[in-house]
């Protein structure tokens, strides 16, 4: 078959854990991510990126793994939702999106709260314009974006030890 | 209802909230099984067309190629909603009727190789004249879409109550204007999927996103001549709906029949164009209203003419012809009403529900009466007031209306928007507009109108809740939970929920039609409470106490007042069992409504057992260089019956706010080539809002307490989307000191709308 090109060797950390596999060198992170290694917490929303359910942070930036290749992973660090959450228990931010109402079909989840996890490591006390500039990659059709907003304000607080205003 | 609930009216997190931020839940495209085939499939390019052949050989040929099938396998099995609109192939025999309708299909063992394969199927068409819009379509001799509809017209709805010249002829005032709007989409982030396997004992299970699986089941089982329960949807998280996953498509046949045929698992995955093309899109609407009003703005007579886009088949169509006039009748008062709706076929996909069906109806509506108010030199505020909907109303086709706090809606809304010091006295180009709306809480649907829940016990006391209701992302299950939670007196964890599984739970009408808590909700409230009679009746005896004097709270059962001497749950289902007394609890809830009622040969009688009423505020600015809008704030006020978690209630409205008003009036639409084709199927194209684009939101929950309504709830958001839709209208054209008649309110379209009112005042 034609498209049966020699395939590659990629090796990446994933969510902590190292993995090494064969891929083509036309798969995308999105497909090794969802089909390879079964974390179909990365969502498939346009295979184009364009609505951020795809997103997972490659080397601490958050990528779409729709249109990365898996080979530009190499040697690199990849979280994603599956990622989140340690043997203490959910993150902060997912412990915000929950209490605030955040969630609703929960297909834009993943992505909005890696972008929400990449904002808060980057800045610690974003405004609501930053939070909504930030998340301004991500489609949600459900919630009105009102409750995520509320979401990452309120994990931004806690993250600073201080209570939600 | 008299005592104090400790859960409902609670902002209780939703169960489902966990296992989505973990990623864990999961969604039909993440589903995976041994020996899982993927589906293809090949679609049509011409708009219009006769298929002449189809060649499959070389594409079966091909490695990894498992199973291909064309219109000619299927004996042109048909679907449509009713009886009398079965117009839709599922897989078309000899004609194609909109680009990206269904032609064949692969099964292989990748996606790749199927992709590959449709490439080499040879199809011979024969390309037929198209019709692209509504009036070239209705034009004699105009080509024909089906042969027993003249002129195209799909469906015509008449409706004519009370002597509507009469009105016309005893108003002080009577306008009449056009409004329109092109199709719109649902953009549900979820792009549809289905997986469908066979198993051993001759049944087949399927998952898809779906606002209704015994519905789908129903469907299915005709389609493939199988027993109904044989035909098992089963239950998967869903990626929103809005009304675009209610219909029965193309796709679920198609991999059914591929996984019988191979006898192994297939899974079809559509891309987000196919999601947008090929399951549903809104309606094309060309509204005619004219309205006649008395001096003080309280309208006397109204008729209304609505020619809206169906595309290329049925679908829901007598309903979605319906539904605009049903929601403005339910909205305001009418002594005397006509309407006409039209439904035309064109060669384009096909129209469905949508969460703002009729933007170019209801917009049309409230806009028409704030320029009479205008003319009147009347407050719209005052107006709309005057029309409004009261409890105990019947509508004009006669649905008595039980629970209605509309009046209320409006007044906290304007209140909290500063209605009175902004309306006409805000500065150029500076504007406040007001939507109402109200909505059903579902449709007379025969012998699958009604909802039936199950629950049962272990003996360490926890229960399982069975319920067809299916919830779509809006939060159904957590709605189930809550209500068995509240009347069992058991923490939400030790409730496991058993929801729309066809093959587990019973019949129930499904999550669209706005019915899932007054009809799904009732049941669980009904099974729960049959459950904690039973409970009761058990521990009474133990107790030597009186059945009616037991409390249910904390896993416990206790007399009123005496917490301390109370049993576990636990305990008492063991006693119970030993005792074979077991506790079921079962529970029904069938609304009343008039089941001779029919969309088109009786629209009489009462439709739904509530309404939901809702109002909403928009203050915007335009600028008038670029004709953009910019939504300074929105006012959102609901009666929802009884808000029973009011942080999924805001949610709703939030979210409605989002698609209805600052999408669905702003921006969204759909456009075509000559073919036509649909220009922009993806996010890229079509702007759906993103968290920029939203403005602040004030929410106002209004709670009528529906007399039976389960605690008092009838459904929440849906008369938000759009009445924020009607609002912005409203704005927009306050702002500009004129009215825009055609819909969303794109720039160029408000640049116009001001440009005719600068010609305008040139010439007078």
């Amino acid at each position: 078959m034609s498209l049966a090109i020699k395939s590659q060797g990629l090796r990446m950390t994933v969510n902590g854990e190292p993995v090494e596999l064969l891929v083509q060198p036309h798969e995308t992170l999105l497909q090794v991510l969802r089909e390879r290694l079964d974390l179909t917490g990365v969502k498939e929303g346009c295979g184009e990126g364009a609505c951020g359910a795809c997103t997972v942070l490659v080397d601490g930036l958050a990528r779409r793994a729709c249109l990365t290749l898996a080979l530009e992973a190499d040697g690199c660090s990849v979280l994603t939702v599956e990622g989140l959450a340690d043997d203490q228990g959910l993150s902060i931010e997912q412990q915000a999106f929950i209490e605030a109402g955040a969630v609703q079909c929960g297909f834009c989840t993943p992505g909005m709260l890696l972008a929400s996890h990449h904002l808060l490591e980057q800045n610690p006390r974003p405004d609501e314009a930053e939070i909504r500039r930030h998340l301004s990659g991500h489609i949600c059709r459900c919630t009105g974006y009102a409750k995520i907003v509320e979401a990452v304000s309120n994990a931004a607080a806690r993250k600073r030890g201080e209570e939600p205003s | 209802m008299s005592k104090q609930e400790w859960l409902i009216g609670t902002r209780m997190p939703r169960v489902d909230s966990e296992p989505k931020v973990r990623g864990e839940v999961q969604f039909t495209a993440d589903i995976k099984l041994p020996r899982m085939l993927h589906a293809k499939v090949l679609r049509s390019p011409y708009p219009h067309a006769r298929i002449k052949s189809i060649d499959t050989t070389a594409a079966a040929a091909l490695p990894g190629v498992k199973a291909i099938m064309t219109g000619q396998d299927t004996a042109g099995v048909k679907w449509g909603v009713f009886r009398y609109t079965r117009d839709q192939q599922l897989l078309p025999v000899d004609r194609v009727r909109y680009v990206g309708e269904e032609v064949a299909a692969v099964a292989a063992v990748s996606p790749e190789i199927a992709a590959q394969a449709l490439e080499l199927i040879e199809v011979k068409y024969e390309p037929l004249p198209a019709v692209s819009d509504i009036w070239e379509s209705m034009a004699d001799g105009a080509p024909q879409l089906h042969d027993d509809h003249p002129n195209n017209i799909n469906v015509h709805v008449a409706i004519e109550v009370g002597d509507v010249e009469e009105g016309f002829a005893k108003a002080h005032l009577v306008r009449e204007d056009v409004f329109t709007a092109p199709e719109d989409s649902y953009f549900m982030t979820e792009p549809y999927a289905v997986v469908a396997n066979p198993r051993p004992d001759g049944s087949l299970e399927l998952w898809m996103p779906n606002a209704a699986p015994h519905q789908k089941a129903k469907a299915l089982s005709n389609a493939l001549v199988m027993p109904l329960n044989k035909v098992i949807v089963r239950k998967v998280a869903i990626g929103g709906a809005f009304g675009g996953r209610s219909d029965v498509f193309p796709a679920e046949f198609i991999t059914a029949f591929l996984a019988l045929k191979t006898r192994r698992p297939v899974k079809l995955v559509y891309t987000r164009e196919e999601n947008s093309v090929a399951t549903r899109q809104g309606h094309a609407l060309f509204t005619t209203i004219k309205t006649g009003v008395d001096a003080e703005g309280r309208v006397l007579a109204r008729d209304i003419t609505c020619y809206m886009d169906g595309g290329a088949y049925s679908s829901t169509g007598p309903i979605a012809t319906s539904v605009p006039f049903l929601c403005m009748e339910q909205t305001y008062r009418l002594p005397a009403v006509r309407y006409n709706g039209y439904r035309v076929y064109t060669n384009k996909p096909i129209g469905g529900m949508i969460r703002i069906h009729g933007r170019a109806f209801a917009g049309g509506v409230d806009l028409q009466l704030d320029m009479m108010a205008q003319e009147l030199g009347l407050d719209p505020l005052q107006v709309r007031l005057r029309n409004a909907r009261q409890p105990g109303d019947t509508t004009p086709t006669g649905s008595y209306v039980q629970s209605c706090a509309l009046s209320q809606c409006i007044q906290q809304a304007a209140e909290a928007a500063g209605w009175a010091d902004k309306y006409g006295k805000l500065p150029p180009y500076h504007g406040i507009g007001l939507g109402t709306n109200s909505v059903q809480t579902g449709f007379p649907l025969g012998i699958r109108g009604g909802s039936q829940a199950m629950i049962k016990f272990n003996e360490d006391g926890g229960a399982t809740v069975m319920s067809g209701v299916v919830d779509n992302g809006q939060g159904n299950d957590n709605m189930l939970v809550q209500i068995a939670a509240e009347v069992l007196g058991l923490d939400p964890g030790h409730i496991q929920l058993i929801s729309a599984d066809t093959e587990a739970t019973a019949n129930d009408p499904g999550a669209y039609s706005m019915i899932a808590t007054f009809a799904g909700g009732n049941a669980v409230l009904a099974a729960a409470e049959d459950a904690r009679r039973q409970i009761f009746e058990v521990a009474a005896e133990a107790l030597e106490a009186h059945v009616d004097d037991l409390v249910a709270q904390d896993s416990k059962v206790f007399v009123a007042g005496a917490p301390d001497k109370g049993l576990p749950v636990g305990k008492v289902i063991r006693m119970a069992l030993i005792q074979g007394r077991p506790v079921i609890g079962t529970g029904s809830f069938t609304p009343k409504v008039d089941h001779r009622r029919e969309w088109l040969s009786n629209p009489a009688g009462q439709l739904s057992e509530t309404f939901s009423f809702g109002a909403s505020v928009a203050e915007v600015r335009v600028d008038p260089e670029t004709g953009m809008v910019e939504l300074l704030g929105l006012w959102l006020a609901q009666d929802c019956g009884r808000a029973l978690n009011p942080m999924v209630v805001e949610g709703q409205f939030e979210g409605g706010a989002a698609m209805g008003g600052v999408g669905g009036m702003l921006r969204e639409e759909h456009r075509w080539s000559d073919t036509p084709r649909c220009l922009n199927p993806t996010f890229l194209e079509y702007k759906v809002p993103l968290a920029c684009d939203m403005p602040p939101i004030e929410n106002i929950i209004v709670e009528s307490m529906d007399p039976t309504g389960p605690f008092g709830a009838k459904e929440a958001g849906m008369s938000i989307a759009m009445s924020a839709a009607q609002a912005i209208i409203g704005a927009v054209s306050n702002a500009i000191g004129a009215p825009v008649y055609d819909y969303p309110l794109t720039p160029d379209r408000v640049l116009r709308a001001i440009r005719a009112k600068q010609d305008g005042e040139k010439q007078s």
